[in-house]
């Protein structure tokens, strides 16, 4: 019987590892980002009988959703008023940060998933999180705390195994 | 190869197949073409030929929420109406319409005009609908179609004849919760099991049954209600009470609520009974108070179905159809809140639990389950149904569907759900029950009661 280990350099594991781990961040981050360009528009909706749209044109009240650029919202508004109401926020850099934060992430998702500066963007993606990170502590949301400290080290992660990353547009930075 | 083949270019082929197609167009769908006419906008021009409480209330504000109409010409021979005609489009549109007393006048006048809604008195559909047809305009006329089947058939006629589109009123035959309970309850799914019964009422109380009054101030010239066929001021307003300008109750109420009968059940009766009377309203020329029934024979056996219409409706009152089946029973009506569908209980009546969870039918709470009495004997009575509802509704104005179709079927993308030639086949047999109530005898139908 053989002792010797089936995968001497496990290699193939850290690059499969890199990738999926990039992946998760970057679909993290540009289906946050896109969110925040969703709105809901209530109206009647057609009714499906028999798992399809019935003909005849019977409707119900529903809501639905859907994504435009009127409906961004970097925070969310309940968020917002917390946020104002706090000592240590920098009140005018709130609005820019409200305006930027959507298309940040949309950005640095799109360069994660592209392999694009890999190492710079994971870390741009750290800070951010951070940032929010600061402003959950303000406002006491340990449970949002919690959730990216996960996302931290799932950070912290992918740029350990940087070294492993393929398929990149970009490697350099 | 024929050389001649070959010198046809693909432009060529392309311009005239494009040619050919217009020319299958002309020829095949004449109406078609010339709703998408004019201004090159694809608007459909309209006259609103009367413009009373249906025009304004049930008709123009409908049509307000369908887009690209431009409402053209305003026609209505009082000027309190013809006025708020011309204020309530100019408000909606930007642009006052042309006004007009005369109808003649109008069609004589205005260029460019591809459809009348009419919404006159009943005795003058059919003058206002051949005329308007005849003028190369499509037409939805409010029912009740004339006042006579002898004007409804000339409706029939004029619209076979101009080969124009003729819309009637039944507003029902475009409802989506009508067609759903039909296409897909009852024909579909067959859960009334063989229906043996129905009926439909218009209850309404005295204060809704008065006649309309009207300021001295807004009377119109006698000249010019004679000249349109009117005694006085006060036949004007309440039209609906003579009998030589309207049916009366029996059509006015009854023609939407009569029709669903023979929508529903596929056929026309083959007999009606009916009785009526002034029980209240003892100088009015046509009965106040009315009831009747019609006997049909379907390919699912006899049903007979009752009709009423009562100047009463504390108790049971509305106005809603009823199809009694020995499976289920359905009560429908324009108020949602009035409909409901009640499953027979017995071991006959198949588990209908499959239809809610495939989304065919709502089920609703149960009604409380009655105190036992003890003067009462349980044992006679049923078991209560289980109650069911539709799966939706539909969320505008109760006509818009059916103007919907009308203006669809103008552009060609869409069939009539109620030409002249279907509504005369349902309404023939109301136009029997003021005879037979006056004769107090039943009026077997044959072809000359209910044939074109």
């Amino acid at each position: 019987m053989s002792t010797e280990p089936c995968c001497p350099n496990n290699k193939l594991a850290f690059i499969y590892g890199a990738l999926l781990l990039r992946l998760w961040l970057a679909v993290r981050a540009i289906q946050t980002g896109v969110e925040k360009y969703a709105g809901t528009r209530s109206g009647d909706q057609v009714v499906a009988v028999d798992g399809a749209a019935n003909a005849e044109g019977l409707t119900a009240a529903g809501s639905l959703k859907y994504y435009a650029l009127e409906n961004y919202h970097g925070v969310p508004a309940a968020l917002m008023k917390k946020f104002q109401a706090e000592p240590l926020m920098m009140k005018f850099a709130l609005p820019l940060y409200d305006k930027i934060l959507g298309p940040t992430l949309v950005l640095l998702g799109i360069t994660i998933l592209l392999g694009i500066a890999s190492r710079t963007s994971l870390f741009l993606l750290g800070l951010l999180y951070m940032s929010l990170t600061w402003g959950l502590i303000l406002i006491k949301q340990d449970d949002g705390v919690s959730w990216l400290g996960i996302h931290m080290i799932l950070v912290v992660m992918a740029l350990a195994l940087a070294e492993h990353n393929r398929f990149g547009i970009l490697k350099k930075w | 190869m024929n050389p001649l083949s070959n010198s046809i270019s693909r432009r060529d082929f392309l311009s005239k197949s494009v040619a050919g197609a217009g020319a299958g167009l002309v020829l095949g769908a004449p109406n078609i073409l010339r709703a998408a006419n004019a201004d090159g906008a694809d608007k459909i021009h309209v006259a609103l030929v009367g413009f009373g409480k249906q025009g304004r209330e049930a008709l123009f504000n409908a049509m307000k929420n369908i887009p690209g109409l431009h409402f053209q010409a305003v026609c209505d021979i009082w000027d309190y109406n013809r006025n708020s005609g011309v204020n309530s489009v100019n408000a909606f549109q930007g642009s006052k319409p042309n006004a007009y007393v005369d109808i003649d006048e109008m069609l004589a006048k205005e260029k460019g005009l591809d459809v009348a809604i009419i919404a006159t008195p009943d005795f003058w559909h059919s003058p206002h609908t051949v005329k308007c047809l005849e003028a190369g305009l499509h037409v939805y006329c409010e029912k009740m179609m004339a006042h006579t089947i002898e004007a409804a058939r000339e409706m029939v006629k004029a619209m076979e004849r101009t080969g124009k589109l003729c819309q009637i009123g039944h507003q029902r035959r475009s409802n989506p919760r009508y067609r759903y309970t039909l296409n897909r309850l009852i024909n579909g799914k067959k859960i009334c099991g063989q229906i043996v019964n129905a009926s439909a009422q218009w209850n309404r109380s005295l204060g809704a049954s008065q006649n309309i009054g009207f300021s001295k101030k807004l009377t119109i010239d006698q000249a010019v209600l004679n000249r349109f066929g009117y005694k006085d001021m006060m036949q004007f307003m309440n039209w609906r009470t003579y009998r030589g300008l309207s049916g009366g109750p029996i059509s006015d109420l009854g023609a939407h609520q009569i029709d669903i009968f023979n929508w529903f059940l596929g056929t026309v009766p083959k007999r009606v009974y009916a009785s009526g009377g002034n029980s209240y309203f003892k100088d009015r020329e046509h009965f106040d108070n009315m009831m009747c029934i019609f006997d049909y024979d379907t390919p699912q056996g006899e049903v007979r179905a009752s009709y009423q219409v009562l100047t009463t409706t504390s108790y049971g009152g509305g106005f809603y159809e009823a199809f009694m089946g020995t499976e289920a029973s359905i009560k429908i009506s324009e108020i949602a809140a009035s409909s409901a569908i009640y499953r027979e209980s017995g071991d006959h009546v198949p588990d209908w639990g499959d239809l809610v969870d495939r989304g065919y039918l709502i089920k609703k709470p149960a009604p409380p389950k009655p105190e036992a009495s003890a003067d009462a004997v349980a044992a006679y009575e049923s078991a209560a149904p289980d109650i069911y509802d539709l799966p939706g509704g539909f969320g505008k104005p109760a006509h818009q569907p059916h103007l919907e179709n009308f203006f669809d079927s103008v552009r060609g993308k869409a069939k009539l759900n109620c030409d002249a030639r279907h509504a005369f086949e349902s309404e023939a047999p109301i136009f029997w029950v003021n005879p037979s109530a006056l004769t107090k005898q039943p009026i077997d139908f044959t072809s000359e009661h209910l044939a074109v």
